[in-house]
């Protein structure tokens, strides 16, 4: 299938909750859309059958405060990636295993490693980091270092 | 109200010799509910990532897997240089493809040997794995390495092939080829074996995908999903892949899949060295990666593997995502294995080929007389005395 089509009607099909799509490179969409209004664009594509969930990617944005979490979909070569913004001090998102229920292990990779509340989230169970890992220590958060927690000098020391 | 059973299964051994655990609810013999707990072999390497340089996270993240080194460097090496605006040469990309299809042959004849095992097929396991030394010393005459082949540099590969070692690859091949016809008709064809691979795990194309299985996985659930055919990077344009496809989604099918792609690899490998193009093997590649995100996609042995690379502009890496095939597969055992007879779990299990460690990406290591946790210094030095 044509990458642009498809990018194209990935475009409309989200339009309502995400109207300034930026394309960032020939394969990728990136849409920002605000927290509330994720559930309506992932059911929206998946309504439509417009690819598949690759993958969830969480981002530290400490000049922002602010988290981001990114959701891939892809369509052939097409990539459309969600974009859901949260405040570091009110850092929840709502589960989208309701739509795709696949998406657990995303989420609970998320969670722990990002410190983001996966609302709704069928299993919120630890799943890669140790069970006696510190509670509310997220290590892919910038502010944390190897050194703390988990015991460690500076990895490339 | 019934009693439950769980079953725990792991950490150790669940199936294969890797980490996981798993809790199968039976009743009777029969798995009614099924979860996973996951991350024993966790490095936090994507943390790791941007502490290191971005050369020397190309050697960092050639290490998350033993056995699909090369696939997880090529990925980060394309999302490199398209950040950089660099691309590689084509000579540089036909050898990328060329080892990739030579590490596909090993891991796809690594799984055959695991499953024939689980089977309890340890003829097959055993033969299997005796052919597979003919592309683990292939790879080696190529790179010096039967594992963690190195061959990428950012901006290329690192080392050429001669026609010398092109013909030895050949006769690796042309062995190798008359081995797998007798693979592939022994799983086609051996009632016993098919005793427990015909109607077993069954994954409709509906539930593949539903359930965001990615690789042989959902090909032999009838899913077209190649990213070596839906987004072809690296020399995959100029030598196409043929995708391989089974209907029936059983574990029959996923050794069928992964039996028949060895046959499309032994042909890629051929048509690669047939064609390689002339030329360098390496292009320039600036110190600083401008600021940037991009996203790159590749086509492990167990399915699509994705990289989401953020550059803030500076000589490393503001985050590196690394999502493996087999968390995408994984999800489907513990739906498959629900109505199974226990004894299929680890059938079920191995045929999806989960690689744990491609998965789990920390280890905390304790010191077993104190209890302390040893600091990255000390593991460091144990190192170092070690192997003094």
């Amino acid at each position: 299938m044509n990458t642009e089509a498809a990018l194209e009607r990935a475009t409309a099909i989200v339009a309502a909750w995400g109207p300034a799509a930026d394309h960032p490179e020939p394969a990728r969409v990136d849409v920002a859309v605000a927290r509330d209004d994720l559930l309506a664009a992932v059911g929206a594509l998946r309504t439509a059958s417009w690819g598949y969930l690759s993958a969830i990617t969480g981002l530290d944005l400490p000049s922002r405060g602010e988290l981001e979490v990114l959701y891939h979909f892809c369509e052939g070569a097409a990539i459309v990636t969600l974009r859901v913004r949260l405040p570091k001090g009110d850092a929840a998102i709502p589960s989208i295993c309701g739509v795709i229920p696949s998406a657990s292990f995303f989420e609970r990779e998320l969670g722990e490693m990002f410190g983001v509340t996966v609302v709704g989230t069928p299993d919120a169970a630890r799943l890669f980091l140790p069970d006696d890992w510190p509670e509310g220590v997220y290590p892919l958060r910038k502010d944390f270092t190897p050194g703390g927690a988990a015991g460690g000098g500076e990895p490339h020391a | 109200m019934p009693e439950r059973f769980v079953i725990p299964i792991g950490p150790q051994h669940p199936a294969l010799k890797e980490p996981g655990h798993f809790e199968f609810t039976v009743d009777g013999e029969t798995v009614t509910g099924a979860s996973a707990r996951l991350g024993y072999a966790h490095r936090g390497i994507e943390k790791a990532t941007e502490a290191r340089t971005w050369v020397q996270d190309l050697y960092l993240l050639e290490r998350i897997c033993g056995i699909c080194s090369h696939v997880h460097a090529t990925a980060y090496a394309l999302g490199v240089e398209r950040l950089a605006g660099v691309t590689a040469p084509p000579r540089a990309q036909a050898i990328r493809v060329l080892v990739g299809e030579m590490e596909r042959v090993h891991s796809h004849l690594l799984w055959l040997g695991v499953a024939a095992h689980e089977a309890g097929f340890e003829t097959l396991f055993m033969y299997s794995w005796r052919d597979r030394e003919t592309i683990m010393d292939s790879l080696e005459a190529l790179t010096g390495n039967r594992v963690n082949y190195s061959a990428n540099l950012l901006g290329g590969v690192k080392f050429d092939v001669d026609t010398g070692q092109a013909d030895a690859i050949r006769r690796g091949i042309d062995f190798l080829e008359s081995r797998t016809r007798i693979y592939l008709d022994l799983v086609t064809t051996d009632e016993v074996f098919l005793r427990r691979t015909r109607g077993i795990g069954v994954m409709t194309a509906a539930q593949a995908e539903t359930l965001g299985v990615v690789g042989p996985t959902a090909r032999a659930s009838g899913v077209a999903r190649d990213i070596r055919v839906d987004a072809a990077y690296a020399a995959y344009p100029d030598f196409p892949v043929g995708i391989t496809l089974e209907q029936t989604g059983d574990l029959a099918a996923r050794f069928v899949v992964r039996v028949k792609e060895l046959f499309e690899s032994y042909r890629l490998i051929r048509t690669v060295l047939d064609g390689l193009p002339a030329g360098d093997l390496v292009a320039k590649m600036p110190r600083h990666v401008p600021e940037g995100e991009t996203i790159s996609r590749v086509e492990a042995p167990r399915g699509e593997l994705f990289y989401f690379i953020r550059s803030g502009g500076r000589s490393r890496p503001d985050r590196v995502k690394v999502r493996t095939p087999t968390l995408c597969n994984m999800a489907s055992v513990l739906t498959l294995t629900i109505g199974h007879q226990l004894a299929d779990v680890p059938m079920i299990l191995v045929g999806v080929d989960p690689c744990f460690s491609c998965n789990d990406r920390t280890v905390v290591i304790r010191d077993a007389a104190t209890g302390q946790r040893w600091t990255w210094a000390r593991l460091r030095q144990h190192g170092i005395e070690a192997y003094r």
